[in-house]
């Protein structure tokens, strides 16, 4: 027998002095780890519990009959398509999806948007004081809580408020007269901070030497912002478009606070709509109704978004 | 025209310019006095309702009206009467629960899915992202039937659902910040057979503070600020935080501006110096020095 053919009949283990070959499973590839499941239950758990699982049950809620108070607050049953066809032709609900689109293109996508651009692009020029004086107090209406920033705006809008003498008759209301203009104000007003400090961020990014060059060939300075920095901001002006709508489309606050909804109806977006039907009027089963509406309305844009974002993310 | 002269004797071809000093550009270009100007504009337009606030938080003599105040420090007084700091209390506790509920399954959450291979991570992420942009109005009328039928309409209660609508955000803001921090301490932890709590507490949330500080911080902001939930979800008014006790001022017939302008500003002073850490978490990162060898 020569040495090779020992070698080769011979387990690698049974040569002497050889370590015990590693058993178990393989370490080059990633494998699912059970140390997993306790790290992850807490968040899935409560999500599942407090999130998906109510999406779910107020779309079962939007087709019963259920109410806050009364008989059918505690035996109700569902109604089939009653809802359903009271919701397609409620005057007031397509009146709400009308003002809402006014709201959330009004202020966010061309109120904030634009205005924090326009901010982003004009500090980027400016003295330092303006810069930090007109920066920090952008932020800081970003960053009020959204009641102040309701009482605030109501105080401005209302008889004898600055914005009231600013803009229309001193002693009058200017917040009545023309309400879904003075609350998409207010609501850009909250977020222009977001998209200034955004935009910012990515004018930063942009190359110094692309404009430099741009100007050494005599562009002016229309040409140059039109021609490069605009499409160099176009994932941030899209990604930022539908924060600002997302954000828009979750308010709540500003305007219940500032009009409940008024007057009349002329305020009546989705989220009061839904919040009055259920709450005021106490029909909880319609008010869930018109709140899967808004779940609609909302995934598919989170779903745009998040696919925008993370598109870009991943070069 | 100078002519330099060499020492060697005989004149160099070209000419130098008249004077070397360095070239400024011009301090005072079109481009910059339209942005000062654009900046001056906004400024005064966006400034009315801060400056009211501010205003009226000091005037005797409070109202709508935007003018200079009688000076005084009565509306901070009054507003600090017993029912608004309860009622601030209640926020406070509302904000911390809140906070805690959803920053610390975001943070083991976030360290699972940076970390850990999981099964269709992908899809999860898209999704738990995706309930971020979910408004809160629409889950108030589902969450308030669970909640009255089990008589949960009160304080602790709301403050966990209202962690729970932070926990996406913080979740994904937690675990992009865990992506940046580098494997390798993990790994040689690992290798010096640590388990995955020890190397969580001691190696992971150190490095990512910052990250779950900002986490935190979002959330906590958020619940702060909140004002359906309790609205809805609280019926006792004792329980009830300052945003709810806010609109009920709005109510009376007789509308004090003075003392809502101060307790406004009571109310924000927190998130103003929460805002402030924030952006101090941000610029300041962290530091990994000698950690990690070549």
């Amino acid at each position: 027998m020569s040495i090779s053919d020992s070698l080769q009949a011979a387990p690698v283990s049974a040569v002497a002095g050889a370590a015990e070959s590693p058993s178990g499973p393989r370490l080059d590839r990633a494998r699912f780890s059970w140390a997993s499941i306790p790290l992850l239950l807490p968040a899935i758990g409560l999500l599942i519990a407090l999130f998906v699982g109510p999406v779910i049950y107020s779309f079962y809620l939007g087709f019963t009959n259920l109410e806050l108070i009364g008989p059918t607050s505690q035996h109700y049953s569902l109604t089939g398509l009653t809802n359903l066809t009271r919701l397609i032709h409620d005057a007031v609900f397509q009146k709400s999806l009308y003002l809402t689109a006014f709201f959330v293109l009004g202020s966010a996508v061309i109120g904030a948007t634009l205005v924090g651009l326009i901010l982003a692009m004009a500090m980027q020029n400016a003295l330092g004081a303006a810069r930090a004086i007109v920066g920090g107090m952008v932020i800081v209406c970003f960053v009020l809580p959204p009641v102040v920033v309701a009482l605030a705006w109501y105080a401005a809008a209302t008889s004898h408020g600055a914005y009231t003498a600013l803009f229309a008759d001193p002693k009058g209301d200017f917040l009545a007269a023309a309400p879904m203009i003075v609350v998409s104000a207010a609501n850009a007003w909250n977020l222009t901070g977001l998209a200034m400090i955004l935009f910012a961020a990515a004018l930063r990014n942009i190359p110094g030497e692309i404009l430099e060059s741009a100007r050494m060939e005599n562009a002016s300075a229309v040409q140059r912002f039109f021609r490069i920095t605009l499409p160099l901001l176009r994932p941030t002006l899209v990604t930022t478009i539908l924060l600002m709508t997302l954000l828009a489309l979750a308010n709540f606050t500003v305007v219940y606070i500032m009009t409940a909804g008024g007057p009349g109806t002329s305020t009546m977006i989705l989220p009061v709509y839904s919040y009055q039907q259920a709450f005021q009027f106490d029909n909880l089963g319609y008010g869930a109704l018109v709140g899967d509406a808004m779940v609609i309305l909302a995934t598919v844009l989170s779903f745009v978004y998040v696919r925008l974002s993370r598109g870009r993310g991943d070069r | 025209m100078a002519v330099t002269e060499l020492p060697a004797g005989g004149e160099i071809a070209f000419e130098m310019p008249p004077d070397t000093a360095a070239i400024k550009p011009p301090r005072v270009t079109p481009t910059r006095v339209f942005s000062n100007l654009t900046l001056v504009f906004f400024g005064v337009l966006f400034l009315a309702p801060l400056i009211w606030l501010l205003f009226s938080a000091v005037d005797s003599q409070a109202s709508q009206t935007l003018e200079w105040p009688h000076l005084t420090f009565s509306n901070f007084t009054r507003a600090a009467s017993a029912a608004n700091i309860a009622a601030m209390k209640n926020s406070a506790l509302i904000s911390v629960i809140a906070t805690a509920v959803a920053t610390i399954p975001a943070t083991l959450g976030g360290y699972a899915f940076s970390r850990h291979h999981i099964p269709l991570k992908g899809p999860l992420l898209l999704g738990i992202l995706m309930l971020a942009g979910v408004p809160m109005s629409i889950l108030i009328v589902p969450i308030y039937q669970v909640f009255a039928g089990h008589n949960w309409l009160a304080l602790i209660p709301a403050s966990v659902f209202l962690g729970v609508t932070s926990l996406p955000f913080e979740l994904w803001i937690v675990k992009n910040f865990i992506d940046a921090v580098p494997v390798d301490l993990e790994e040689s932890a690992r290798l010096e057979r640590a388990g995955t709590w020890q190397i969580l507490t001691r190696i992971v949330v150190p490095l990512a503070l910052p990250g779950i500080g900002a986490a935190a911080i979002f959330g906590f902001i958020n619940a702060w600020g909140n004002f359906l939930v309790p609205l809805v979800l609280i019926v006792d008014p004792t329980q009830q935080p300052s945003p709810v006790a806010m609109y009920g001022f709005f109510g009376g017939n007789v509308i004090r501006w003075g003392e809502i302008a101060a307790y406004s500003i009571m109310y924000s002073v927190p998130v103003l110096i929460l805002y402030l850490a924030l952006g101090r978490l941000f610029r300041g990162g962290f530091v990994l020095s000698g950690a990690i060898r070549g």
